[in-house]
C-alpha cells in the first residue's frame, strides 16, 4: 500500500464515524485554539503598550530629555530642568538637523458661551498631527506661520466641539482657553491608536506650541525632539547634541538621549507579557495534553472495537508495519485535522477579540507552527501504543474477539 | 506440500485443558483436492486455521512448501498468508465498511498490485462467482450466500497455490454450491491445491480424497491410504 492509499483509507475510516472522530478532535481543537488566541492576546498587548510609549515620536527623531525624567520613579516637577530657547537654537545649528521641535501636553479648560469643558491639550509644530495622531476632518491645520507668529488658533476634536457649540457652524468660532480667546480653525479627529487610547477620552484641543507657551508660560518644556535629515547617523548626532547641551548648561549630566530609557522599558514590558503568556499558555497546554489523552483513549477503544477487522487484514496478508501505519495515519490525521481546525478557530477568535471586544491581538506564526507540530506528536504518541497492540495480535485471536 | 506431524491444539477452559486437536498427522501433496468431514465441534476449523498459518499448534510441527512454519519471521508469514494461501472463513469475515469489490481488492492491496489492475481483477473474480452486479454493495446488503461468494473471490485474488475453504458451500443452495465446486475443480485442474471442509456428502464425494475427523483425531484419509 502506498502513501496515498494509506491516507485515503484513514480518511475513509475517520469519515465513517464522523461524530466520534469529531469528539476526538475536540480536545485538540480547543487546546490549540486557546493557545493561539492567548499568545495573540499577549503579543498584541505587548505591541500595543510599546506602541503607546513610542507613538509621540516620529521616525528619524532624536528625543532628548532631562536626566531626572529617565530615572526610576516619578520626577519632582520643580527639579526637572526645562529646555530654554537657547537650547533649541543650539540644537538647530548642528548640520544634519532637519528641525527641532517640542510638544506640550496637559489638561486645560475650554470655555464658550458659558459652557466649560475639560479637555486634553496637545501643542506642537505644524506637523503635530503626525506626532499626536489626528486627522483634520474639517477646516485646516495650523501652519508654520501660525507657529512662528504665535497665532491664537486651535483645532478641536468633534466630540469637544459638540459639547461647546449648539449651532452647526464651528469653524471661525471663538473659545476661551487660559483666559484668552482663540479662533477655531478646524476639527481634528484623534486616531484610535490602540487599547490604551480608549481610556484617555475623546475631548482634545490642538494648537501651535508657541501659542501654548504664551497661554501657559509655567508649563515646562521637558522634552526636545530633533528631526534628522535622511541618511544622518541618529545615534552619533544625538550624542553630539547632548554633549553640547550638557556643557552649555554647566552640568555634565543634565540631559540624555532617550533610547536607553525606552529600550529598558520595552524589555520590562516584554518580560511581563512573556510571563503572562507563559502562565496562561501552560494552562492551555494542559488542555492540549488532556485532549491528547482523550485521543489515546478513543484510539484504544477504536482498536479494540476493530480487533476483528485487524484479524481479517492480517489473515489476508497485512504486515505488522501495514497495520501500524494504518492506525498511526488515522490518529495523526485526526489530531492534525483537530490542530488545523484549532488554528483556524484561534485565528478567528483573535479577530473577534479585536473587532468586537477591542482587545489588541497579534497572531503569532510561531504559536501556529508549535501547535501543529505538537498536535501531530500527540497523534503519533497516542496512536503508537494501540496500533502496536493491534498489530501484535495473533490473527485468529483477533478474529475470535467479540 | 502440507506436512502436519503430531499436531496438538489445547485450549484452557477454567482449570481444565480442552484438547481440540490430538496428535494429528496429515500430508497433502501439491495438486490434491481434499475434503475434510466431521461432526460439529470435532476441530475442523481449528485444523484449517493452523493450515492457514492463522493459528499455531500447542505442540507438533507444520511444514508448508517444505518450510517449517515455526521458523518463519512475522514478515515471511504475512507474505505466505498473502501470496500462497487463499482462505475462505466459515463465517466469511468480510470488512463491513468496504464494498464487495474493495473486499476482494484487499489482498491485492497488501501485495502492492497497481490500482487499475486491482479493479480489473476484482471485477473479473466477482463475475466468476456470479456477483458482477453486486460489486459496489456493502456486505450488509448481501445475502449469506452472496457474502460467501465474495469471500471466495477474495481468497482467489492473489492466485494462491493453496486454497483453504471452511464450508464454502454451507450458505449456498445446491445449484450455486455445485457451481462453486465446479470452479474449485477447474482451478484444481490448473494446479491449485484445494482443501475444503464440508458437511455435504455430495460435495465431499467430488473430491479425490476425504479426511474424516472425530474429537480432534483423524480417523481416516490422513495419509496415503485415504487417496482414491
Ligand atoms: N479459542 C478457543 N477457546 C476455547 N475453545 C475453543 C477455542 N476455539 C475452538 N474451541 C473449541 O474447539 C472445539 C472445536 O472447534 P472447531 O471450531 O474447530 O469445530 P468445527 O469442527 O469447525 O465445528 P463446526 O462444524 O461446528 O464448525 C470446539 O469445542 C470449540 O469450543
Ligand atoms: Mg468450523
Amino acid at each position: 500500500m502506498n502513501w496515498a492509499e494509506t491516507l485515503l483509507s484513514a480518511w475513509t475510516a475517520i469519515r465513517s464515524n464522523k461524530l466520534r472522530s469529531f469528539l476526538t478532535m475536540l480536545g485538540i481543537l480547543i487546546g490549540v485554539s486557546a493557545i493561539i488566541t492567548i499568545v495573540a492576546l499577549g503579543q498584541g498587548g505587548q505591541a500595543a503598550v510599546i506602541a503607546t510609549i513610542e507613538s509621540p515620536r516620529l521616525q528619524n527623531t532624536i528625543q532628548i530629555l532631562p536626566k531626572e525624567t529617565l530615572e526610576p520613579g516619578l520626577p519632582q516637577p520643580d527639579q526637572v530642568l526645562s529646555f530654554s530657547d537657547q537650547d533649541f537654537q543650539l540644537a538647530r545649528q548642528f548640520p544634519g538637523v532637519a528641525d527641532v521641535y517640542y510638544t506640550l501636553y496637559g489638561q486645560a479648560t475650554v470655555a464658550s458661551g458659558g459652557r466649560v469643558v475639560n479637555a486634553s491639550l496637545n501643542a506642537g509644530p505644524q506637523y503635530l498631527n503626525e506626532i499626536a495622531h489626528f486627522t483634520v476632518v474639517q477646516g485646516r491645520m495650523f501652519t508654520v506661520s501660525d507657529v512662528l507668529a504665535h497665532r491664537r488658533v486651535v483645532l478641536l476634536s468633534p466630540s469637544l466641539a459638540e459639547k461647546l457649540f449648539t449651532g452647526s457652524s464651528r469653524i471661525g468660532q471663538t473659545v476661551q482657553i487660559g483666559g484668552q480667546p482663540l479662533q477655531v480653525i478646524g476639527l481634528a479627529e484623534p486616531a484610535q491608536l490602540n487599547l490604551l487610547g480608549n481610556f484617555l477620552g475623546t475631548d482634545y484641543v490642538y494648537m501651535p506650541a508657541t501659542t501654548c507657551r504664551d497661554l501657559f508660560p509655567w508649563w515646562s518644556i521637558s522634552e526636545m525632539d530633533v528631526q534628522v535629515k535622511p541618511g544622518v547617523d541618529k545615534v552619533d548626532l544625538g550624542n553630539r547634541i547632548v554633549t553640547a547641551l550638557n556643557i552649555r548648561v554647566h552640568d555634565s549630566n543634565a540631559f540624555e538621549e532617550s533610547t536607553r530609557f525606552y529600550a529598558g522599558l520595552e524589555q520590562t514590558i516584554g518580560q511581563v507579557t512573556r510571563i503572562f503568556t507563559l502562565v496562561i499558555g501552560s494552562i492551555a497546554g494542559i488542555a492540549l495534553v488532556v485532549g491528547g489523552v482523550g485521543v489515546m483513549n478513543i484510539m484504544l477503544v477504536s482498536v479494540t472495537e476493530r480487533t476483528q477487522e485487524i484479524g481479517i487484514r492480517v489473515s489476508l496478508g497485512a504486515t505488522k508495519r501495514a497495520i501500524l501505519l494504518q492506525f498511526l495515519t488515522e490518529s495523526v490525521l485526526i489530531t492534525l485535522i483537530g490542530g488545523v481546525l484549532g488554528v483556524l478557530l484561534g485565528v478567528m477568535g483573535s479577530f473577534v477579540m479585536r473587532a468586537v471586544v477591542g482587545l489588541p491581538t497579534a497572531v503569532s506564526g510561531w504559536a501556529i507552527a508549535v501547535s501543529l507540530v505538537f498536535s501531530t506528536l500527540i497523534g503519533l504518541i497516542c496512536g503508537i501504543y494501540p496500533a502496536n497492540k493491534a498489530a501484535r495480535l495473533n490473527p485468529i485471536d483477533a478474529l475470535r474477539y467479540e | 506440500m502440507i506436512e502436519l506431524s503430531g499436531v496438538t491444539k489445547r485450549y484452557r477452559s477454567g482449570e481444565e485443558w480442552l484438547t481440540v486437536l490430538d496428535d494429528v498427522h496429515l500430508t497433502v501433496e501439491a495438486g490434491e483436492f481434499v475434503s475434510i468431514m466431521g461432526p460439529s465441534g470435532s476441530g475442523k476449523s481449528t485444523l484449517m486455521h493452523i493450515l492457514g498459518c492463522l493459528d499455531v499448534p500447542t505442540s507438533g510441527s507444520y511444514r508448508l512448501f517444505g518450510r517449517s512454519i515455526e521458523q518463519l519471521s512475522a514478515q515471511e508469514l504475512a507474505w505466505v498468508r498473502n501470496q500462497e494461501i487463499g482462505f475462505v472463513f466459515q463465517n466469511f469475515h468480510l470488512l463491513p465498511r468496504m464494498t464487495a469489490q474493495k473486499n476482494v481488492e484487499l489482498p491485492m492491496m497488501y501485495a502492492g498490485v497497481p490500482r487499475r489492475e486491482r479493479h480489473r481483477r476484482a471485477l473479473e473474480l466477482l463475475a466468476q462467482v456470479g456477483l458482477a452486479d453486486w460489486a459496489h454493495h456493502l456486505p450488509n446488503a448481501l445475502s449469506g450466500g452472496q457474502k460467501q461468494r465474495v469471500a471466495i473471490a477474495r481468497a482467489l485474488a492473489n492466485r494462491p497455490a493453496l486454497l483453504l475453504a471452511d464450508e464454502p458451500t454451507g450458505a449456498l443452495d445446491s445449484a450455486t454450491g455445485q457451481e462453486i465446486i465446479d470452479l474449485f475443480l477447474s482451478l484444481n485442474v490448473d494446479g491449485m491445491t484445494v482443501v475444503l471442509i464440508t458437511h455435504d456428502a455430495d460435495v465431499a464425494r467430488r473430491a479425490r480424497r476425504i479426511v474424516r475427523i472425530q474429537d480432534g483425531r483423524l480417523v481416516s484419509g490422513a495419509g496415503e491410504e485415504g487417496r482414491s
